[in-house]
């Protein structure tokens, strides 16, 4: 369980945050949704301990400054939204700095096999050898969520669930890899371990998400099942467009239809 | 056929087996440069592996033979290996913690701080009291040179750390600055200095290993080896944090930490290195650089060979300098840099499409 306390955060003198709850249970996938500037990368940056705030986020409990750099490492992995890397990394070498992270020491026998299945489980198989800096956006992205599974492989750890923390993890992926993250963020929930993830296909998010938090305008808005947050006229006035929630029979979910604004007249 | 059965293919992405191979050629490259060292100068016909073994109790050599190698060339191939290996390693470290091929100690305002200590010796030294000048004798320039080293860190650290977080960025900036203020300073002292204080000047900012002795060896080298021990500490950090500060905070790297440890040790290392040696430029950056080319940026095998690369260098360049203006001696500085400068240039040409993606 991750749960975030009155959460505020400012940046200078404007408030980005103002007293949000946010919690998440193992087992689900939760996201996090809102416009532009509503603070859901801020609040997951909370969450981590990047950004400074006022409240409380806890892990089973913890509170997070309890916890040292190395028992946060072992029990929860965060993807950042672009990932940068200054030297000339391999894709390989890259996904097994995953490996020793969480690790008090750098011995890493018996687990030098997971970074190739973690590159193929994200669809880079024969990848390795090749530079991270000529990757493709979308390529450089899954190369990074490889080395984050890599650092928290098994979802459940001496009976601790262990965290998958992706920010926009599909932003930069075409539809097809976009289904299979969201998948496999998925699966790493059923098998136990917790997903909290800031995105901003509301599409995607009915399809995978257990639970949805809405933020707007720094202040959650709503909480709760995709079927019970995305209704019409909420996600319309958050979003500021026309917005019309359907429930087409394949997959019992909603579905979101944008509507331009000559045919909403 | 059998042999390629036997050995598996070395994997694809993994150059850990190079850096490795790498490593065992460099080690052998250090021994035979350190043994050309002790043969290389005027007195040609010097027994050194007699001396050698003499002094292993195999043998015997001639005392005049003894002292050249024992006394004369040990001292300098030695103050060479450690302060080559010394500037490659903090050169690295430096790189990894600026996340730039570019960072040198330099930036962080150790050498013109080291140089400030050592100008400042050189001319007002004589202004010291007797009884001071007495006690710390020949030692005054290189100390003053390391206190003047560790001083401007210290301080250029402070002033980047604010609620217990050091900020990369505004150390490179405040470096800029500070590095230009103690540039000034120098700059008057230089000013004031007699003409043969500024002869001296211009020979310690050139660099030279041809002062080692055993004496300034023994008190420069503990703090350098101290360092160089230190850096294998830093190598998962330092691969972390390629990524960032924040993403290697999150693989459970102590950045705060790690960035104290790595700012302290190389302004140990190259204040030492620069106290006994004086300025000697471009074998920080260079030798990680070719390094990276050749095996990648890990710095767990980065850091070993840059240490082995940068002795050897620096050892070649000691014996260049010895023989390019014979019998008299080149600054190594000099050398190092017309060395290094073409050959980061040629580094720099053929990598451009790298550099500018």
């Amino acid at each position: 369980m991750i749960t975030a306390t009155d959460i505020t955060v400012h940046f200078g003198t404007r408030k980005v945050l103002d007293r949000v709850h946010f919690s998440a249970a193992a087992g689900d996938v939760t996201a996090i949704v809102g416009p532009n500037g509503s603070g859901k990368t801020t609040l997951l940056r909370a969450i981590t301990g990047e950004q400074a705030f006022d409240g409380e986020v806890a892990l089973d409990g913890v509170p997070l400054p309890h916890l040292s750099p190395l028992d946060l490492a072992q029990r929860r992995a965060v993807l950042p939204q672009s990932g940068s890397i200054a030297f000339p990394f391999t894709v390989l070498e890259l996904v097994r700095l995953g490996l020793t992270a969480g690790l008090a020491t750098g011995r890493t026998e018996g687990l030098e096999h997971l970074p190739r299945t973690a590159l193929t489980r994200v669809g880079l198989e024969g990848f390795e050898g090749r530079m991270v800096q000529e990757l493709s956006g979308g390529e450089r992205q899954r190369a990074q969520l490889a080395r984050v599974l890599v650092q928290i492989w098994e979802p459940v750890l001496d009976g601790h669930p262990r965290w998958l923390i992706l920010d926009e993890p599909v932003s930069a992926l075409d539809i097809g890899h976009q289904l299979a993250v969201m998948e496999l963020a998925r699966d790493y929930a059923r098998r136990g371990g917790g997903v909290i993830a800031v995105m901003h296909d509301l599409n995607l998010t009915a399809m995978f998400a257990d639970r949805v938090t809405l933020l707007g305008g720094g202040e959650v808005q709503a909480e709760g099942t995709p079927q019970e947050v995305f209704t019409d006229g909420r996600l319309s006035a958050c979003y500021g467009c026309s917005l019309r929630t359907n429930t087409p029979p394949p997959t019992g979910g909603p579905w979101i239809l944008p509507q331009a604004s000559q045919l909403s007249m | 056929m059998a042999i390629a059965e036997t050995r598996p293919a070395p994997l694809a992405g993994d150059r850990r087996d190079k850096a490795r191979a790498l490593r065992l050629v460099l080690l052998v490259l250090l021994g035979l440069t350190m043994l050309l060292g002790l043969g290389w100068g005027a007195a040609g016909d010097t027994d050194v592996i007699g001396a050698l073994m003499a002094k292993a109790g195999i043998g015997e050599a001639s005392l005049r033979d003894m002292t050249i190698v024992w006394d004369i060339r040990m001292p300098r191939v030695l103050t060479g290996a450690l302060v080559g290996a010394a500037l490659a390693v903090a050169g690295a470290v430096m790189q990894g913690l600026f996340r730039n091929p570019l960072a040198d100690p330099g930036l962080v305002g150790v050498s013109a701080g080291a140089g400030f200590g050592a100008v400042a010796a050189i001319v007002l030294g004589g202004l010291l009291p007797l009884a001071l000048q007495n006690l710390v004798g020949s030692y005054l320039i290189p100390v003053a040179a390391f206190l003047g080293g560790w001083l401007s860190t210290i301080v250029l650290y402070k002033i980047a750390t604010r609620g217990g977080r050091t900020s990369v960025a505004t150390m490179l900036l405040a470096g800029i600055a500070l590095g230009a203020l103690t540039g000034a300073l120098t700059g008057f002292i230089v000013y004031k200095a007699t003409d043969d204080q500024l002869r001296d000047l211009t020979f310690w900012g050139m660099g030279s290993v041809a002062g080692a002795t055993w004496a300034k060896l023994l008190t420069a080298g503990p703090i350098i080896a101290l360092a160089l021990l230190a850096a294998p500490f830093l190598a998962r950090a330092l691969d972390a944090l390629a990524l960032g500060e924040a993403v290697a905070s999150h693989m459970g790297i102590d950045t705060q930490r790690m960035k104290r440890i790595a700012i302290l040790s190389v302004a140990g290392s190259v204040g030492a290195s620069v106290a006994i040696t004086g300025g000697i430029g471009f074998i920080g950056i260079v030798v990680p650089h070719l390094l990276r080319l050749l095996q990648g940026p890990e710095h767990r095998n980065l850091l070993p060979n840059a240490a082995l690369l940068g002795a050897i260098t620096l050892l070649l360049a000691d014996m260049i300098s010895r023989v390019v203006v014979a019998p008299a001696e080149l600054p190594i500085g000099i050398v190092t840099a017309c060395l290094g400068g073409p050959f980061f240039l040629w580094i720099l040409l053929k990598n451009r499409a790298l550099l500018e993606s």
